[in-house]
């Protein structure tokens, strides 16, 4: 998304989504994964919006909608082709809206034509009549929204799904406005903000690009020196190459080959911090991994399945972490919102705070005054957490977090009552903010803007344009400054309300700002010489701008072509292990790709391995059940959620059942594409269809029939045990983000 | 005063089961008793599946305290229905007599035999001195005397279950229906609310 539209995040707000007349919902199951959320739909519902559901199961959301197509996993491209071409050949679309602010939209309605009605049901197992259905009751009601989760992401073309959604959108008008917008419900607490923080291997924090200027800049932020930082890593080269990802590291264990892509050596060491990694597909190869490295370290306030499943009896270590309730800080919600966290009680037992253990490992690693110099920042001492948001004020300039301060937050914090929940808008003591200050927050007078890329608004107001500048050189091998194609430039066409300059503009700098009726005296252009808005220390680039009317990241246009990306336009491309082999051909997956996060994909050799659908003719769908989350490591630890929901099972559709002689309750042997297997429970379900079953990803404990709870230290087991389902789950990867291909899963089954 | 009620709005209702865990939080239920479940029909059938949280109705006329042998409920005048655990001979009665499956009996004890019934208090103790440890121990917590909801509805993340003055939870219910036009039932609690699609 944020290759589409210039940020990742999710573009509007909860309570937005009562404002909206139809919500679509694919590839997420809020009811599920976001009770809360799941308020504003139902209320939404009864102000009239339509609720529509696409998934490949009847899920808690689906039970509430209007309308429910049921589609075969990762087919959603091929839907939402089918959308747009329906949406242009009816003159549904926003041609204005496009024309203005979207570059090459016209190369999706050509990529588009091919996808036909017959075409989508014929791809995605739904009736025509049923994809007509829904097209028309989205297209003609607005303003719509768009709702999607990791049903969208885990896939080998989950960038894509995420950028044909936008673009949908945008289609229709409905990004920018109220009641529009894309909302990407995140799973769980401070997902946004851990990306924000850049608690990924490809990114500095604020999403500053891996490169040699970024890592300059940030050496200024933490006042160390560039040189010294430099030297903590091996080469140049790789303190400036994309690292292993969440899903990708065990193959740099395991596969000796990845060694070449890691500085010339495996992965020897494994530091993880509140993660469930056995969330990820193929526990089998994690398991290999975690049994072969040298040292393994688990920082968590439960005991991490993962520490049961590894057979190492020696290096391996559990440091003992606060939960939330013991720590204090801010968090950022699923809509870009900041909010204020108090402790509640000190930290019990010997339990420690996140950062607590950091420092200690900073400290014994020897650079605990470097760590820390930033937070004092001229001070004796730190205040934490004040000081640690003080420190990514004044850093993360990129998504504006300037204005996202301690003292407005806690202020926030003490104000609740005085926000209202559709506008996010505050009165009395918080008037001139939303709750939550969501980013772009330019500066402590900006109020946040709660809805992204409103033109309706100024920019004083929470309004933008699109991002301008997306890459080092355009698609015409140009700089991107004159990107253009067939005479369309990559800056929008009109702006923001109160803008001063009229049409669209490039990011601020020192040096194109006077360009655009903007002066400066002679000491301000001193101080900003040679920077533009996210590294100028200043602020001036960026309130000018502001009192201008101007978006400092400049007004351009969203792209609907990515021209860097392997596949420039999204398409529609089978899963490596496709439950439909007929369309492998047609549809056939992206070549092998070498050191994608420093590991060597298969890509199209997986898929054309075998016919695999052959051997494993059951399409199994995974996800979450309402009481666990993650691997349920703490939620199964909890007897009143392990009596609710305490064992694992596998969600049969009796028609399937009856073909495998498998009664409700029977066990049952699930067999992956990889050497895992799992026995479980055959629960008959009519929410799955009649080719599916359903896996719910929130247990560990069992082991391919065997008990782990003898490996817990005494009294950690948690109350619910059970097979683990990503020991079944197939091999792939998402091509850009290396995401894990849980959707896409092919099995056998057998009666136990 | 009118009286206290529930009521659980099946539109609303995604059988996430948060009343039921704030219920067994609160009071600290053992496993095995339910003061509150969810239940939910039609699993996985279009258009035809519901969730609905149920526990004590606190009936106007309860059939509970019609058949108990040791006088043990009495309905305060807010129309709470409580019990006496002192006097409860844990005969079983009530649970025959109440058509919501309200009643708990736990299994605990060395010849797994049924100790006293316990049930939804509302949040409202019970006949012990109020906000005392006895009263904890044997009925959780008094909210209703703290001047607060019970817990289960101030959980409930979509706001499905409503709790409190009668003439209140009505509003509520008025003024939803209101908003969804034709859609919500006339019988909200009736099995043929679901046969006609309504």
């Amino acid at each position: 998304m944020a290759n589409t539209l210039g940020y990742g995040g999710m573009t509007n707000h909860l309570g937005d989504m009562q404002n909206s007349k139809v919500i679509l919902i694919m590839g997420a199951n809020p009811a599920v994964n976001h009770p809360v959320g799941m308020q504003h739909i139902l209320k939404g519902k009864e102000n009239g919006a339509k609720i529509i559901s696409i998934d490949p199961r009847y899920t808690k959301t689906s039970a509430h909608a209007d309308l429910f197509a049921r589609i075969r996993t990762g087919t959603d491209i091929a839907f939402l082709y089918g959308m747009i071409r329906y949406i242009v050949k009816n003159n549904l679309h926003d041609k204005q809206y496009l024309d203005e602010r979207v570059f090459d939209w016209e190369s999706i309605v050509v990529e588009a034509e091919q996808y036909t009605p017959d075409v989508v049901a014929n791809v995605c197992g739904c009736t025509a009549e049923k994809f007509l259905e829904v097209v028309k009751l989205f297209a003609e009601n607005s303003p719509g929204c768009l709702i999607w989760n990791q049903g969208w992401t885990q896939h080998t073309i989950g960038t894509s799904n995420t950028r044909l959604g936008p673009i949908m959108q945008m289609f229709l008008g409905n990004i920018g406005k109220v009641g529009g917008g894309c909302n990407i419900l995140r799973g769980h607490d401070n997902v946004q903000g851990a990306s924000d923080m850049a608690n990924l291997s490809d990114i500095l924090p604020g999403y500053y690009p891996i490169n040699e200027g970024s890592w300059k800049y940030y050496s200024g932020q933490w006042q160390v020196d560039y040189e010294w930082l430099k030297g903590r890593f091996k080469t140049k080269d790789m303190m400036e190459k994309k690292g292993f990802s969440l899903s990708t590291w065990p193959w740099g264990v395991i596969d000796d080959e990845n060694a070449a892509n890691n500085a010339g050596t495996p992965l020897k060491a494994l530091i993880c911090i509140g993660n469930g990694i056995s969330t990820i597909t193929m526990t089998h190869k994690t398991k290999e991994a975690l049994d072969k490295l040298d040292l393994v370290v688990f920082i968590d306030p439960y005991v991490n399945d993962a520490a049961v499943i590894t057979d190492r009896t020696d290096n391996m270590f559990l440091l003992p972490a606060a939960s939330q309730v013991e720590s204090s800080g801010s968090v950022a919600a699923t809509n870009r919102s900041y909010q204020w966290r108090s402790q509640v009680v000190k930290p019990l037992y010997e339990a420690k705070e996140d950062h607590d253990i950091l420092f200690e490992f900073a400290k014994r690693l020897g650079f605990y005054e470097e760590f820390t110099r930033s937070l004092k920042n001229g001070k004796p001492s730190y205040e934490w957490p004040e000081d640690a948001t003080r420190e990514f004020n004044r850093a993360i300039k990129t998504i504006g977090l300037q204005g996202v301060t301690p003292e407005r937050m806690k202020r926030q914090q003490e104000n609740w009552a005085l926000f209202d929940p559709l506008t996010l808008k505050g009165s009395g003591v918080v008037e001139g903010e939303y709750y939550g200050l969501p980013w772009p927050c330019w500066s402590d007078k900006h109020p946040g803007s709660p809805i992204m890329y409103r033109t309706d608004v100024s920019v004083m107001e929470g309004g933008m344009g699109f991002r301008a500048g997306w890459t080092d050189k355009g698609p015409d091998g140009k700089p991107v400054v004159v990107a253009e194609k067939n005479g369309q430039t990559l800056l929008a066409l009109n702006e923001p309300a109160g803008s001063r300059f009229k049409g669209g503009h490039l990011e601020i700098t020192a040096d194109n700002i006077e360009s655009f009726g903007i002066t400066l005296t002679a000491e301000e252009k001193e101080k900003v010489k040679g920077k533009n808005w996210k590294n100028d220390n200043t602020y001036i680039l960026v309130n000018k701008a502001l009192e201008a009317g101007l978006c400092p990241y400049g007004n351009g246009k969203a792209r609907a072509r990515a021209w860097d990306w392997a596949d420039q336009l999204p398409k529609h491309r089978e899963p490596l292990h496709s439950f439909r082999q007929d369309l492998v051909a047609k549809y056939p997956t992206f070549e092998d790709k070498k050191d994608h996060y420093r590991t060597n994909i298969r890509y199209a050799s997986e898929q054309n391995k075998q016919k695999w659908v052959e051997d494993f003719p059951i399409n199994v769908v995974t996800g979450r059940i309402v009481e666990h989350m993650g691997t349920g490591t703490e939620t199964r630890a909890s007897k009143y959620l392990a009596e609710l929901a305490g064992e694992m099972y596998a969600q049969i559709h009796p028609t399937l059942a009856k073909k495998y002689g498998i009664d409700d309750g029977d066990m049952i042997w699930v067999y992956g594409t990889g050497e895992g297997k799992i026995k479980v429970k055959a629960r008959y379900s009519h929410s799955v269809a009649e080719t599916d079953i359903f896996l719910p990803q929130n247990f560990s404990g069992l082991w391919s029939g065997k008990s782990l709870v003898d490996k817990y230290p005494k009294g950690t087991a948690p109350y619910a045990l059970g097979e683990n389902s990503n020991q079944i789950t197939s091999y792939g990867y998402d091509i850009v983000t290396s995401c894990p291909e849980t959707k896409c899963t092919l099995a056998r089954i057998e009666k136990a | 005063m009118s009286r206290m009620k529930f009521y659980c709005d099946d539109y609303r209702c995604i059988d996430c089961n948060g009343c039921v865990v704030a219920c067994k939080e609160a009071h600290e239920i053992p496993v095995g008793v339910n003061r509150r479940r969810v239940i939910t029909i039609n699993e996985g059938i279009e258009g035809k599946q519901k969730s609905l949280s149920v526990a004590c109705m606190h009936c106007s006329d309860a059939p509970c305290q019609k058949v108990c042998p040791t006088d043990c409920f009495y309905i305060r005048t807010d129309g709470i229905v409580l019990h006496d655990k002192d006097k409860c001979i844990g005969c079983g009665y009530c649970l025959y007599a109440c058509p919501f499956g309200a009643p708990q009996f736990g299994h605990e004890g060395i010849f797994g035999v049924k100790g006293v019934m316990d049930k939804c208090t509302f949040c409202a103790g019970g006949p012990d001195e109020t906000l005392s440890e006895s009263e904890f121990e044997h009925y959780g917590q008094n909210r209703i005397a703290e001047g607060k909801i019970p817990m289960c509805a101030s959980m409930c993340s979509t706001k499905a279950l409503i709790a409190g003055d009668a003439s209140e939870v009505d509003k509520i219910y008025e003024y939803r229906m209101a908003k969804r036009g034709d859609t919500t039932s006339l019988k909200p609690y009736g099995w043929e609310a679901y046969n006609n699609g309504k």
